[in-house]
């Protein structure tokens, strides 16, 4: 029988797991300078939690408020298992990608931790794994181990 | 104006019946289908314009349509007139991927503006996001929300066609309260410019797209309204 899409078919609580073990790993974790606007994790983890409050996959604006100055050390394999998670929930919209969806701003959040340049996503999932590769080929390796293990191991 | 009523080949006659955007409550729904069943109606079809076509015996179509007023329905307008609006599930409390309040919109130019003569039928198509499910580029007047009360319109739009074309963009960021300001000015332009029984799109590629647009004063005291969601920019903070 056909399933019809809801907004349960992307799976947020899945997003934010990889994004919580980074947080685990932070030295600023449970100290007064803990700051999710101004944290990368701390940000992706907040449009998820209100994403999931208020049954919405887009946030109008949010995109604009990715922080930029974040310049914290992140785990590359957790960076890449978060980002597996992202191409796991993408829908792959295409011409229709918005930057302001969910799925686009936690990949978003998560490439700024690595990457020195955001990558213009696609809309579709092979062809961001070239832009990844072009950028940084280590990256691009853990995440294709990431995605081809199925599961968040980091 | 023309109303919704045709003859079919098999005799019998389709009623076009529009209700809020396609929106019906379970009581006008079951209205519907009572009034359907009592009235010999064969056959009920949804229309690409989210109306409701019932197909009955000439001889009940106007005990069908005295059945619709209490059902806060309509036969709906038909010819040279402003058609029933599309609109999509797109609000605060249905589409996730909504970025503003397409389907309210929808139903309130609807209610402002539908069966309003026109040179050639006017088709106005309202989605909440770029994704456009109500295919926003291929009707005459286009809206397409682009985040909290700003609106993308484009205008010019044909999908029924022999010659298709889409619409053009001629404004963008408008909130919802100027939306109805540009459709009033460019259905008075369409009014002056077109030629009898001429669409809106074939006007636009005669004469160009400036005569249509917006006048400078109608959205310059509008700054564009850029800003995050308030509410997500609130729970961010705390
Ligand atoms: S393609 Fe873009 S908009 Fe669509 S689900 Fe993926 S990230 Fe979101
Ligand atoms: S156009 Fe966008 S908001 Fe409207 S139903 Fe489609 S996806 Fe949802």
């Amino acid at each position: 029988m056909t399933s019809i899409r809801s907004a349960g078919e992307v799976d947020l609580a899945a997003l934010d797991r990889p994004l919580a073990k980074l947080c685990l790993n932070c030295d600023l974790r449970d100290t007064p300078d803990c700051r999710e606007a101004a944290c990368l994790a701390g940000f992706a983890r907040k449009v998820l939690k209100f994403a999931i409050s208020k049954g919405i996959l887009d946030i109008p604006g949010a995109a604009g408020l990715i922080p930029g100055h974040d310049f914290k050390p992140y785990y590359p394999e957790m960076i890449a298992a978060g980002l597996a998670e992202t191409c796991r929930q993408c829908r792959e919209c295409r011409d229709n990608h918005s930057p302001d969806c969910v799925i686009s701003l936690v990949r978003h959040s998560l490439e700024n931790m690595i990457l020195t340049e955001n990558i213009d996503y696609p809309g579709s999932v092979f062809a961001y794994l070239a832009a990844v590769k072009e950028r940084n080929p280590d990256l691009a390796a853990s995440l294709a181990k990431q995605l081809r293990s199925g599961q968040n191991s980091a | 104006m023309g109303r919704g009523l045709f003859k079919q080949k098999n005799g019998l006659y389709a009623v076009d019946v529009t209700a809020a955007c396609g929106v019906m409550t379970p009581a006008q729904l079951t209205g519907l289908a009572r009034a359907a069943v009592d009235n010999n109606a064969f056959r009920i079809k949804l229309t690409t314009r989210q109306t409701v076509v019932v197909l009955l015996p000439e001889g009940n179509v106007s005990a069908l349509e005295e059945a619709l007023e209490p059902l806060e329905l309509q036969v709906s307008p038909f010819g040279n007139v402003v058609r029933p609006v599309k609109a999509c599930a797109g609000n605060s409390s249905l589409c996730p991927r909504s970025l503003g309040d397409a389907l309210d919109l929808g139903v309130e130019i609807q209610a402002r503006y539908l069966g309003r003569e026109t040179p050639k039928d006017f088709k106005i198509a309202v989605a909440g996001c770029p994704r456009g499910c109500t295919d926003p580029y291929c009707a005459d007047f286009g809206v397409i929300a682009a985040g909290n009360d700003r609106f993308r319109i484009a205008i010019g739009g044909m999908g029924g066609s022999n010659c298709p074309r889409h619409g053009e963009i001629i404004a963008e960021n408008v909130p919802r309260d100027k939306v109805f300001t540009v459709l009033e000015h460019v259905l008075e332009r369409f009014e002056v410019l077109a030629e009898p029984r001429e669409k809106l799109g074939r006007a636009v590629e005669r004469l160009g797209l400036t005569p249509f647009l917006p006048p400078a004063g109608l959205l310059s005291a509008e700054k564009a309204v850029l800003a995050a969601d308030d509410e997500f920019v609130q729970f961010l903070q705390n």
